[in-house]
C-alpha cells in the first residue's frame, strides 16, 4: 500500500529510491513538523558555535598578548555556550519523541493490519516471529529516527557555515578544509560500502549461531540421553569461534571507514594548528617575515576545526544505524505488503457483478440450503487459490472436505470466517450475498477449530470462556461430559484452574482438541469450521477425537477439513476438492 | 568462568582480563591524545603570536610542538582504531563465553523442567539479553575510565598554571564522574527495569492473543483485548520517555557544569579593571598555559557528556544480567555421587511405579512389572491413558512415584545419567537436529564408518530413500535443509538409536505412519542383527514384534 502512495514522489524526484528509503522516509514525513523544528535549532545551535569561537578567540589572543579582555566578550563566549548546550538538549528532546511517535504508531498500524489479515498472516511467519517484527524490528528504528536523521542536516549545514565563517579569514584553511572533506566523504562511502556488505552478511551468520543453539537446545533431551551434551559444547564453541573470527574481519574494514575519518580530522588540525603557528612566527616556507593571520584568526580557526569534522564523525558512527533501520524495513514492508485490499480490476469486477442479475434465482434451488456457494473461486496475484466451486450445504449437515494440500481447503474456510475479501462468483448465506451479510452476527454463529488450538495464557477455564457470557455450571458440566473432557480435567491437581500456556502445560493433542470441541458447545455456534482437527495427532488419538466430534457435533452444520489419512465416516456428504474443482463423493464408498 | 557460579559484571571482567586490558589502555591513549591534541595546539598557538608579537620568535623553537601536534594526531587515530578493533575482539570472546554458559545451564537442568522457558523468551534472552551484557565494558567503563584520565591530565595541567585551579576542577570532576551518572542511574533504573519487564510481558501476551486470533475475531472480543496489547505499549511508551528524559538532563547538567568550571577558572586567575570593563591575569599566570587549560576542558567535555548515557547502559546490562541468571541452575542438584559405576542392565523392576508430567501432574495410574534379558514388553491402552508417561519415566526423562529396580537393586531413574547411558529411547515426538544425515546418526556411535551408517539405514528401511538423496549421507537435515516425514523422523532417530547398542530399548509407537513393508523390515532388523537386550514398547497395531511380547495393559 505505501507502495502505490509512494509512486508519483518517486516520479517527481526521478532518482530511483529503495522501498526501504521510501517507507523511511514516509514515516519520518509525518513527524515533519518536529523535525523542522530539530532543524531549526540546529541552525541555531550553528550560530552560536561560530559565535562561541569567534568570541573565544578574542578572550584568548587579548588573554594571551595584553594580559586582559573584556568582560562583554567572555559573557558572549559563555551565553554562546550555554545556548549550544540548551539547543543540543532541545534537539535531543524532539528527536526522541519524533522517533518515539513514529515507532508507537507504525507499532500500533502494524497490529491493526495484522489483526486484518487474520489466519492470512500466518503467510508471513509464525507468531513468535511476527512479535519480533512488530517490537524488536519496530524499536530498531529508533537510532535512525532519533540519530541519523536529524544528523543528516547538521552533516551538511556545519561543515558549510564553516567553510563560509574561513572564507574573509584565511584562504589556507579554506583550501584544508575544502580539499579534505570531500576526501572523507569519499573515503567514508568507499570503506562503508565495503563495511554495510560484509555487515550484511554478517547478520545471517549471527541468525544462523542463534538457529544453531535453538536446535540443539530443541534437542537437548535427546543429546542427554545419547550423552552427547559435551560435542554439542564443542559444536558450539567452534562455531561461535569462526564467527568471532569473521566477525572481527568485518569490523576490522568497519572501523577502518571510522579510522579514515579520524585520520583526515586528526591531520587537518594538525596540519592547521601548524600552518597558523608556522604563520604567526611568520617562518612559513611561501611567506617568510609576514605573519598571514593574526592570532585572533588564528584561534578562530582552531576552534572550529574539530567542530567542522565532527558531525562526519558522528555521522560515521551512526552510519549502522541506518543499516539498521534498513533491515528492519524490509521486514515490516513484508507485512504491508501482505494485503487483503482487492485490487481495482477485482472491485470493477465485482461492480459489475453487483449489476448483473443476481444468480441467486437461478441456484436456490434447496430452500433449506444454510450456505451456497455460486462459481465460488479466489485468485491471488495471477495465480488460483481455489478453483471455482458450486454446492450449498444445508443447516444440520456435515460435510467432509477433502484434497491435496494447497487447493484451497483452508482459503475456503477463511473466506466462510469473513477474513477475506478478494473472491470472485457468489456466496450466499440463506439468502443474503455474503458481502451483505452482518459480519458480527454470522461470525457469532461461528466456532472455529483448527489444526493447533486457540489457547491465550490462562486457565482452562478463562480459555473454554473466550469471549462468551458465563454459562451455568450445569452447562459447563454437560459442555466437558460430552466433548469427554471430564476424566481429565478431573485428573488434573488444579482442575479447570489449570494454566495453559503456549507450551500446553502437559496435556496431550488429543485432550487440547477436546478442549476445543468444549469450547464450540459453550458458545452455542451451530456453524462449525474446522480444519485438519487430526493432523499432528496419532492414529488411535485421532480416531478417538473423531469419534468424540461425532458425539458431540449432531445437530450442528459442520465443515471439516481432512485428509483422506483421517477419514470421517459419520459425515453426511464427503466433497473433494481439486485444481479443477470440487467433486461430491459417495460417502458409503469410503465408510 | 566456572559453570556454577551466577554471572556478575565483575566476573565478566576478570574473565579474559589481558582482553579487556589492550584496548583499555589503547582506549587511554587516543582520549588523551585527543585532549592533548586540542591543549597543546593551543598552547602553541598562543605561544607562537605570542613571539610573534614581542618579536622573539628566532628563538622559538617550533619543531617540538610542531611534532608533537602531529604525534597527538597519530596517536589519536591509531589508538582508537585499536581499540574498537581489540574491545570487540573482546566483546566477542565474552558473547562466546556467555554463550557457553547458557549452554551449561540447560544441560544442568533437569529433563523433566527443560521446557520450562518458552523458545521465544530463551531466544530472547540469548539474543537481546547477552547483547545487553556484553556491551557493558564498552559502553560503561570505558568511557568512565576515559573520561577520568582525562580530568586527571587536566589537573596536571592546571597545578602548572595555579594550584587555585585545582579545587573547581575537583569538584567538577566528582560531579561529572560520580554525582550525574549516578542520578542519571538512579532516575532510568526503575524505567528500565520497568521497561525490560514490559517487553517480555509485551511479547508473550501478543503471542498468547495472535494465536488465539481468530476465536476472538468471530466472538467480537478482539477489540477489547487489542486495547490491553495497546496499554502495555503505552507504558512501555511512558518508561522509554522517562529513560530519555533522564539521559537528556545528564547531559545538560554535564555541560552546565563544565561552563561553571570555565567560570571559575576566570574568576579565580582574572581580577575585574572597572575602568576598561575588562579581566586581567593575576601576576604569575601565562596566559598561553591557561588557553591551553580551557582548550582541554572543552575536550574532556566531549568525553563526559557520553557518561549520562552510560550509566543507563548499565542499568540494561544489570537487567540482563538478572535474567541470564534466572537461567542458573544450581549444579549441586545432580551428579549425585551414586557409588559404583552401574553394571549392564539384566533387568527392571517396577513396583507400584507412576510416572507424570511435573506440570499437570497427568500420568498413569500405578502399575507393577518386571522385564528381564531377552524379554519384551508390549505396553497398550487406550489414548490418554498414560502410556507414553509411563515409558518416559522408565527413561528417566519424567518425573515418578513408585520404586525401581535396577538389577534388583533400588534405583532412582530420573535423571540418572549412568542409567540412561545404558537406556536407548524412542519418544513419541522424537527429534532429528539440523545436521547433515550421517552427523544426525553419529549422535549414536561417534565412530560408525559409513557402511554401518548404511547398514542401520537399511535396518530402518530408509536405506533406499537415503540412496536417492542426491548427497546422499552429507544431505542437511531439518528446518534449513530437507523436511522428514513423520515416519521418515522416527525411523531416523531409531538408527541413530541401533548405533548406540545400549542394552535396553524403549519405542513409543516406532511404526506409526509406516507401511507393512517398513513395519516388517524394522520388525526383522529388531529381532536380528539389532536385537536389544530388553525390549518395552508401545504400539496400537499388531506387528511381529507382538508375537513373542508380554502383553501389559496400562
Amino acid at each position: 500500500m505505501f507502495k502505490r502512495e509512494k509512486a508519483p514522489k518517486k516520479a517527481r524526484q526521478g532518482r530511483v529510491k529503495t522501498p526501504e528509503l521510501m517507507f523511511l522516509n514516509e514515516w519520518a514525513g509525518r513527524q515533519s513538523k518536529r523535525y523542522r523544528l530539530v532543524q531549526l535549532l540546529g541552525v541555531v545551535f550553528t550560530v552560536a558555535m561560530i559565535m562561541q569561537a569567534w568570541s573565544l578567540a578574542n578572550v584568548f589572543s587579548d588573554m594571551v598578548i595584553h594580559g586582559a579582555f573584556s568582560v562583554s566578550i567572555l559573557f558572549i563566549a559563555l551565553t554562546a555556550l550555554l545556548i549550544r548546550a540548551l539547543v543540543s538538549f532541545g534537539r535531543e528532546r524532539l528527536s526522541a519523541s519524533a522517533s518515539r511517535s513514529i515507532r508507537y504508531s507504525l507499532r500500533e498500524k502494524l497490529v491493526s493490519h495484522l489483526t486484518k489479515l487474520g489466519p492470512a498472516r500466518l503467510r508471513i511467519e509464525e507468531d513468535a516471529a511476527l512479535s519480533t517484527r512488530v517490537y524488536e524490528q519496530v524499536d530498531a528504528l529508533d537510532d535512525y529516527y532519533s540519530r541519523y536523521k536529524p544528523q543528516l542536516f547538521m552533516v551538511s549545514l556545519i561543515p558549510c557555515v564553516i567553510l563560509l565563517a574561513m572564507l574573509p579569514v584565511s584562504w589556507v584553511a579554506f583550501a584544508i578544509f575544502m580539499v579534505t572533506a570531500p576526501l572523507v566523504i569519499f573515503f567514508m562511502i568507499l570503506v562503508g560500502h565495503k563495511a554495510a556488505q560484509a555487515n550484511r552478511r554478517q547478520f545471517n551468520v549471527l541468525a544462523m549461531l542463534s538457529n544453531q543453539f535453538m536446535d540443539l537446545n530443541q534437542g537437548l533431551a535427546e543429546l542427554k540421553r545419547l550423552g552427547r551434551t559435551g560435542q554439542a559444547k564443542e559444536r558450539l564453541s567452534d562455531s561461535a569461534s569462526a564467527y568471532q573470527k569473521t566477525t572481527m574481519g568485518v569490523l576490522r574494514l568497519a572501523f577502518l571507514s571510522t579510522a579514515t575519518l579520524e585520520l583526515f580530522a586528526s591531520i587537518a588540525i594538525a596540519m592547521i594548528a601548524l600552518y597558523l603557528g608556522l604563520g604567526l612566527l611568520e617562518q612559513l616556507p611561501w611567506s617568510k617575515g609576514v605573519s598571514p593571520v593574526s592570532l585572533t584568526q588564528a584561534f578562530f580557526i582552531l576552534l572550529l576545526a574539530p567542530e567542522f569534522y565532527l558531525p562526519l564523525r558522528q555521522l560515521g558512527n551512526d552510519y549502522h544505524a541506518k543499516q539498521k533501520a534498513e533491515a528492519a524495513a524490509t521486514a515490516l514492508l513484508e507485512i504491508f505488503n501482505t494485503s487483503l485490499s482487492r485490487s481495482e480490476e477485482q472491485a470493477k469486477e465485482d461492480a459489475q457483478t453487483v449489476s448483473k442479475p443476481s444468480h441467486l434465482s437461478v441456484v436456490k434451488t434447496h430452500p433449506a440450503s444454510l450456505l451456497t456457494f455460486y462459481k465460488l473461486s479466489w485468485q491471488e496475484a495471477g495465480r488460483s487459490r481455489l478453483a471455482p466451486i458450486s454446492n450449498h450445504i444445508r443447516t444440520g449437515e456435515r460435510i467432509w472436505l477433502s484434497g491435496e494440500s494447497g487447493v484451497g481447503k483452508s482459503s475456503l474456510l477463511h473466506l466462510l470466517l469473513g477474513f477475506e475479501e478478494g473472491y470472485q462468483g457468489e456466496c450466499f448465506v440463506e439468502d443474503k450475498e455474503f458481502s451483505s451479510v452482518d459480519l458480527a452476527q454470522w461470525r457469532a454463529r461461528l466456532a472455529w477449530l483448527p489444526q493447533t488450538p486457540e489457547w491465550v495464557n490462562g486457565s482452562i477455564r478463562q480459555n473454554l470462556l473466550l469471549g462468551i457470557d458465563t454459562p451455568t455450571d450445569e452447562a459447563l458440566q454437560a459442555a466437558l461430559t460430552k466433548s469427554q473432557c471430564d476424566v481429565f480435567i478431573e485428573a488434573l491437581p488444579d482442575g479447570l484452574e489449570t494454566k495453559l500456556t503456549e507450551l500446553g502445560a502437559g496435556l496431550s493433542g488429543g485432550q487440547m482438541q477436546r478442549l476445543s470441541i468444549a469450547r464450540a458447545l459453550l458458545s452455542k455456534a451451530d456453524v462449525w469450521l474446522l480444519d485438519e482437527p487430526c493432523s499432528g495427532l496419532d492414529e488411535e488419538t485421532a480416531t478417538a477425537v473423531l469419534d468424540t466430534l461425532n458425539l458431540a457435533s449432531k445437530g450442528k452444520t459442520l465443515l471439516v477439513v481432512s485428509h483422506d489419512t483421517h477419514p470421517i465416516a459419520w459425515a453426511d456428504r464427503h466433497w473433494t476438492l481439486t485444481h479443477g474443482g470440487l467433486h461430491e463423493q459417495r460417502i458409503q464408498a469410503i465408510a | 568462568m566456572s559453570n556454577e557460579s551466577k554471572l556478575s559484571l565483575k566476573r565478566l571482567l576478570w574473565a579474559n582480563p589481558r582482553g579487556f586490558a589492550l584496548p583499555l589502555f589503547l582506549g587511554v591513549v587516543a582520549s588523551l591524545a585527543g585532549v592533548a591534541l586540542l591543549g597543546i595546539s593551543g598552547w602553541f598557538l598562543s605561544a607562537a603570536g605570542l613571539a610573534g608579537v614581542l618579536g622573539t620568535y628566532k628563538a622559538f623553537n617550533y619543531f617540538l610542538p610542531g611534532a608533537l601536534v602531529r604525534l597527538m594526531a597519530i596517536l589519536r587515530t591509531a589508538g582508537r582504531y585499536g581499540e574498537q578493533v581489540f574491545a570487540h575482539d573482546h566483546l566477542l570472546g565474552l558473547l562466546k563465553t556467555l554463550r557457553l554458559w547458557v549452554w551449561d545451564q540447560r544441560v544442568a537442568k533437569d529433563s523433566a523442567n527443560l521446557h520450562q522457558q518458552s523458545r521465544g523468551d530463551l531466544l530472547q534472552r540469548l539474543v537481546s539479553d547477552l547483547d545487553q551484557i556484553i556491551r557493558w565494558p564498552l559502553v560503561v567503563l570505558m568511557p568512565w575510565v576515559y573520561a577520568t584520565l582525562a580530568y586527571l591530565s587536566v589537573l596536571v595541567l592546571a597545578s602548572f598554571i595555579s594550584t587555585t585551579l585545582l579545587w573547581p576542577i575537583i569538584i567538577a570532576a566528582v560531579i561529572h564522574l560520580l554525582v550525574v551518572p549516578y542520578l542519571c542511574g538512579h532516575f532510568a533504573s526503575r524505567a528500565v527495569h520497568v521497561g525490560q519487564i514490559l517487553g517480555t510481558h509485551r511479547r508473550s501476551r501478543f503471542v498468547s492473543l495472535f494465536s488465539a486470533l481468530i476465536t476472538l475475531t468471530i466472538r467480537g472480543h478482539w477489540q477489547q483485548y487489542a486495547e490491553r496489547l495497546n496499554e502495555l505499549d503505552t507504558r512501555q511508551k511512558q518508561a522509554e520517555l522517562r529513560i530519555q528524559k533522564a539521559i537528556s538532563l545528564g547531559r545538560l547538567a554535564s555541560y552546565s557544569v563544565t561552563i561553571a568550571l570555565l567560570c571559575s577558572f576566570f574568576l579565580l586567575v582574572m581580577r575585574y579593571q572597572p575602568q576598561t570593563n575588562g579581566l586581567s591575569l593575576v601576576p604569575g599566570v601565562d596566559g598561553a598555559w591557561l588557553v591551553a587549560l580551557v582548550l582541554s576542558v572543552l575536550a574532556v567535555n566531549e568525553l563526559v557528556l557520553p557518561l549520562a548515557q552510560s550509566f543507563v547502559a548499565q542499568g540494561q546490562s544489570q537487567v540482563g544480567l538478572r535474567r541470564m541468571n534466572q537461567l542458573h541452575t544450581d549444579a549441586s542438584e545432580e551428579n549425585i555421587a551414586l557409588g559404583l559405576p552401574l553394571a549392564r542392565v539384566k533387568s527392571l523392576e517396577l513396583i507400584n511405579w507412576r510416572g507424570y508430567h511435573a506440570s499437570s501432574g497427568l500420568g498413569n495410574k500405578p502399575i507393577s512389572l518386571k522385564v528381564a534379558t531377552h524379554e519384551t514388553i508390549w505396553l497398550r491402552g487406550n489414548s490418554g491413558c498414560g502410556k507414553s508417561t509411563l515409558l518416559a519415566s522408565l527413561a528417566g526423562d519424567c518425573l515418578a512415584e513408585g520404586g525401581a529396580l535396577v538389577n534388583d537393586q533400588r534405583m532412582d531413574l530420573y535423571d540418572n545419567q549412568d542409567y540412561q547411558a545404558q537406556i536407548s529411547y524412542l519418544p513419541q515426538t522424537p527429534y532429528v537436529f539440523q545436521q547433515t544425515l550421517a552427523a544426525n546418526l553419529r549422535l549414536g556411535d561417534e565412530n560408525a564408518t559409513e557402511e554401518s551408517l548404511w547398514e542401520v539405514l537399511d535396518a530402518v528401511a530408509l536405506g533406499d530413500w537415503a540412496r536417492s538423496l542426491p548427497k546422499g549421507l552429507d544431505t542437511l537435515l531439518g528446518a534449513q535443509g530437507r523436511d522428514l516425514s513423520g515416519g521418515q523422523r522416527k525411523r531416523l532417530v531409531l538408527a541413530r538409536l541401533l548405533l548406540r547398542n545400549a542394552p535396553v530399548l524403549l519405542l513409543d509407537e516406532p511404526f506409526d505412519g509406516l507401511d507393512s513393508e517398513s513395519i516388517q523390515c524394522i520388525c526383522t532388523s529388531l529381532q536380528r542383527i539389532y536385537r536389544p537386550e530388553i525390549l518395552v514398547f508401545i504400539s496400537h497395531i499388531n506387528s511381529p514384534l507382538s508375537e513373542k511380547a508380554t502383553i501389559i495393559n496400562v
